[in-house]
């Protein structure tokens, strides 16, 4: 889907329903985080099983103790948190990348709501904006907070995740969505106790076509969205370096969140976003299999 | 030549555009409001001069393609003798999609398609053109696009019915292939098969090119006659006076609606018949016999459920393979062997699947006979001797497993590399707050079973002391202590694995044998340190077998050659690396050698239980899928004659115009982006 197109819906539950089932429709079996409620088979009691997991029903026509095993468990904690620093707020020919990030993270917390997983998100610019603690019930409180929030002051990573750190000690899955305008070692700090605490962490790293590509053609100052401040620039003879540091700032924040374990991937806000939820989460199933 | 539409040319007073652009763009000075100017570097503004034509070459490219396509869309017409046309209804392109599965053997069913096929083959005219393409769940050319009669029925005679199911989706989108080539005006599809639902799963990607038509025929008949099927068979093992038996339960479905009584049903083992039993079932229902006990005299023991003789016969058996379990065996080497690695024994004493047989071995004491029958070496915080790491190092390279707990007694000598960490100074958290081990790589096999919520939580151990590990190259760190400190590592040497655990497997360092995660821990790390897979007793038709899990047991030789059921000879690699689809059903017996009576493995392949539900589908919801066209509207179209009109637009200069044109505006943008215009 044209995230264009559905930038103008402006609905974004209707928006995240779209995309959602489309990725669905297309992927078939969707990976959906390697879980799901379906039963998957019976096995012999061994000391050590968690007894609530027994099947009494089968103990009372066996006189057998079976332990009923699932292809993987629910009720996993769900939680999109949100850079809504003021560099979000940019968006070249097309959509912003605040509102591709909003879509995405409607899009995932959809998915996630529709397998009955708790959710929740928090917005943070330089400090904590908004936080909605993950429940079953909070899918329509997260779209409305995403629906409202607007960048506007200037950001940082690494204070508002570790207070947001403290928020989230029981395990679950964390996506981090955001532009990553700072040093690869300043992100990865950040992102370190979240980590930690056992959390499954995906990074998703959003950035416009004009900030990849710096096709911009006359000569002009430019002013940074975050400081106010002021560059005359000629993007002809600054654009092959431009492309150069871009590029290798990406690839080490590959580098850095391969190193501890985290998934990371970076689209621009061209990118059709179920083509973007499939090839990101079929890619994501294939890499945690291998492991 | 003459044009169509010659007041087109009027719109080559836009080439003037181009270079009205070129001479009249201007810089711009609006300020342009970027996310951030990390990356951008102060660079002195510089204005630009008044703009000049610097780059001829890509003027005059955006000239050419600008003149080409004005000049295309002017309609340029050759004028020529015409070229014969053919008039009439014109050639027929027919693909034949002749069902194979195996349920096509029931009955007559099989008489009628191939009847049917010589129907169509026999209505071709002389200009017609037919492929003849087989399916189940894949897709076989036989004959492509030929005009010969005799070569087309003869390839239709030496088609028979096989043992996959029904898969419609392949086959139609290899008949679309072949259509898609053809030049022919008329493509038509004919699909004969006996169309049973379990085939069709409504799948996208089926339609066939525009134009081409599917003519469905239904093979079905009267589906009477009795029909039992063997679904699923359950293997019980036990135990009697020291010797392994299994209890085999077949499970059986009667797919027509007539009930049957006092039916027989046998069980051959080894080649034998071993039992034989009756059964009633009613119509449309299933029942299941168990055979007595039947002991498991050796690898590879073949068994066969078999039914008498009905209309399908290909269900009838069900043939599976079992093997004597095989404990691991695991030697526990410790100093202390009566107390510290009691929790250890005695989670390795618990459970079936599989089985471990520990024994316990001071380090002076370890033979190479013991580490020639075991699989896995667990050093229980145990120091050991440069002559004692040698061994074990090449133990852990042909193969071996090896669980090393560093408690405060564990040494290693330093020039033997084979650890995946060295082992530092203890750290005494007995006074404070205990440690916690988190940071758990859930991802890996040990961890995996733990990762779902209430599955096991590793931060709730508490751990008293534990040893600083050093990660050498190579290692990969699962678990970490809360100060950060390697808690659980792993590293791959030669074909082997070592596990590492920072910490004891008592009760002296931490309180992690008392938890309940121990237990699943401590098997799950065995079970991945000898790379344990469970055995499946039988595979289905169409399924993949991977020839290089066959002969994983230690001590046996890789597969050279799969010798198939019906006795063909496959050859594969001798690495192993090669997989092989199960098209038939019976045993494929893997072996090492050619000359060797022995075989590595056996593989019982069945047939797809689901295939023998004969219960039909419309075969409109085919053709409505694959042609956007319900049955009834799926005539055939005849071809228009040909008029002066059609035959100037087979005139297509100006469509080779217009390519030339957009390859022009193609080459325009490649080179205006390389020279930054």
């Amino acid at each position: 889907m044209d995230p264009k197109v559905l930038a103008r819906i402006g609905n974004l539950e209707l928006v995240s329903k779209a995309v959602v089932d489309g990725f669905i429709n297309g992927l078939h079996k969707a990976p959906y985080f390697g879980a799901s409620v379906d039963f998957a088979e019976h096995r012999g009691y061994v000391p050590g099983d968690d007894i609530r997991r027994m099947d009494w029903r089968v103990w009372a026509r066996t006189d057998r103790y079976y332990i009923k095993e699932y292809e993987a468990e629910s009720n996993m904690n769900f939680n999109v948190l949100l850079d809504v620093s003021k560099s979000m707020d940019y968006g070249g020919k097309g959509i912003k990348k605040i509102d591709y990030a909003r879509i995405i993270a409607a899009c995932l917390t959809s998915l996630v709501s529709h397998q009955r997983d708790r959710v929740g998100m928090a917005a943070f610019d330089s400090d904590i904006v908004e936080y909605v603690p993950p429940s079953a019930k909070h899918m329509e409180t997260v779209l409305h907070v995403l629906d409202r929030l607007k960048p506007g002051r200037p950001g940082s990573l690494k204070e508002p995740l570790h207070k947001l750190a403290e928020h989230y000690g029981r395990r679950g899955i964390l996506v981090l969505i955001s532009d990553f305008y700072e040093d690869p070692e300043t992100v990865i700090e950040a992102v370190k106790p979240l980590r930690f605490r056992g959390n499954d962490i995906m990074v998703i790293h959003v950035l416009d076509k004009d900030e990849l590509d710096f096709g911009f053609a006359d000569a002009s100052p430019f002013e940074d969205l975050e400081t106010g401040e002021q560059v005359p620039v000629v993007p002809d003879s600054l654009r092959k370096e431009y492309r150069a540091m871009v590029q290798a700032h990406i690839a080490a924040l590959t580098q850095s969140f391969s190193k501890v374990g985290v998934d990371y991937a970076m689209f621009d806000t061209s990118q059709p976003l179920d083509y973007v939820l499939f090839r990101y989460l079929s890619a994501r199933s294939r890499r945690l299999r291998k492991r | 030549m003459s044009f169509l539409a010659p007041l087109f040319f009027v719109a080559l007073a836009g080439l003037a555009i181009p270079v009205l652009l070129h001479l009249t763009q201007k810089e711009k000075k609006e300020v342009v409001y970027f996310p951030s100017l990390m990356f951008v570097r102060k660079i002195p503004y510089q204005a630009s001069r008044r703009r000049r034509i610097q780059h001829w070459f890509l003027l005059m490219l955006r000239l050419g393609a600008l003149a080409l396509i004005i000049l295309a869309f002017a309609r340029p017409l050759l004028t020529r003798p015409d070229a014969p046309v053919a008039l009439g209804q014109g050639a027929r392109e027919v693909v034949v999609l002749l069902d194979t599965s195996y349920s096509m053997g029931y009955g007559p069913r099989w008489a009628a398609a191939t009847e049917a096929a010589r129907g169509v083959v026999s209505r071709l005219g002389a200009s017609d053109r037919a492929s003849v393409v087989t399916f189940g769940s894949g897709t076989e050319i036989l004959l492509r696009n030929t005009s010969e009669k005799s070569a087309l029925n003869s390839a239709i005679a030496s088609a028979k019915p096989g043992a996959s199911a029904t898969r419609y989706a392949p086959a139609l989108k290899v008949a679309g292939s072949l259509l898609a080539e053809s030049q022919l005006p008329r493509r038509e599809v004919v699909l004969i098969s006996d169309f049973q639902r379990s085939g069709w799963r409504g799948q996208e990607g089926t339609a066939l090119p525009a134009g081409a038509t599917l003519t469905p025929v239904p093979i079905q008949g009267t589906a009477t006659q009795a029909n039992l099927s063997v679904t699923a068979v359950s293997l019980q093992r036990s135990r009697f006076a020291n010797q392994e038996r299994v209890t085999v339960t077949a499970g059986i479905t009667n797919r027509s609606e007539s009930a049957v009584s006092n039916q027989p049903v046998t069980l051959e083992a080894g080649g034998l018949q071993v039992s034989s039993k009756t059964f009633s079932v009613d119509g449309g229902a299933s029942t299941s016999v168990s055979f007595d006990p039947v002991t498991i005299s050796g690898r590879n023991y073949k068994g066969t459920v078999r039914l008498g003789a009905d209309a399908l016969a290909a269900d009838n058996a069900f043939h599976f393979v079992v093997s004597p379990s095989e404990p691991v065996r695991v030697t526990l080497v410790d100093r202390d062997s009566s107390a510290t690695g009691l929790y250890l024994a005695q989670a390795l004493a618990i459970g079936d699947s599989p089985k471990f047989e520990s024994v316990t071995r001071q380090p002076e004491n370890l033979s190479d006979d013991d580490l020639r029958r075991t699989s896995l070496v667990v050093l229980n915080d145990t120091p050991v001797s440069t002559p004692l790491a040698r061994r074990l190092l090449k133990f852990v390279d042909q193969g071996g497993g090896m669980l090393v707990a560093a408690g405060a007694r564990a040494t290693w000598p330093r020039d033997v590399d084979l650890l995946p960490a060295s082992i530092g100074n203890p750290v005494d958290r007995t006074r404070g707050e205990p440690a916690r081990v988190g940071g758990v790589e859930y991802g890996h096999p040990v961890f995996e079973t733990f990762r779902a919520p209430r599955s096991g939580d590793f931060l709730a151990v508490r751990v008293y002391g534990y040893r600083n590990l050093g990660p050498v190259i190579g290692a990969q760190v699962l678990a970490r202590f809360d100060a950060g400190a390697p808690a659980v590592l792993e590293r791959r040497v030669g074909a082997g694995r070592v596990l590492m655990w920072a910490s004891t497997l008592d009760q002296t360092w931490t309180d992690l044998p008392i938890r309940p995660l121990f237990l699943p821990f401590i098997h799950r790390a065995a079970t991945h340190l000898v790379a344990y897979v469970p055995s499946q007793p039988w595979s289905t038709v169409g399924q993949i077998l991977d020839t290089s899990r066959a002969g994983a047991h230690k001590g046996q030789s890789v597969p050279t050659l799969v010798l198939t059921p019906s006795g063909t000879r496959l050859p594969v690699s001798g690495d192993g690396t090669e997989v092989i689809e199960l098209a038939e059903q019976g045993f494929y017996e893997l072996r090492g050698d050619a000359n060797a009576s022995s075989d590595v493995a056996v593989v019982a392949s069945n047939v797809d239980p689901a295939e023998a539900d004969l219960t039909p589908m419309d075969p409109g919801d085919v053709v409505a899928a694959s042609t956007g066209e319900s049955q009834s509207d799926a005539v055939q179209t005849a071809a228009a004659p040909q008029t002066p009109e059609s035959r100037e637009r087979s005139q297509r200069l100006w469509w080779y115009l217009l390519c030339l044109g957009a390859a022009l505006l193609a080459a325009e943008t490649f080179v205006s982006n390389r020279l930054k215009v």
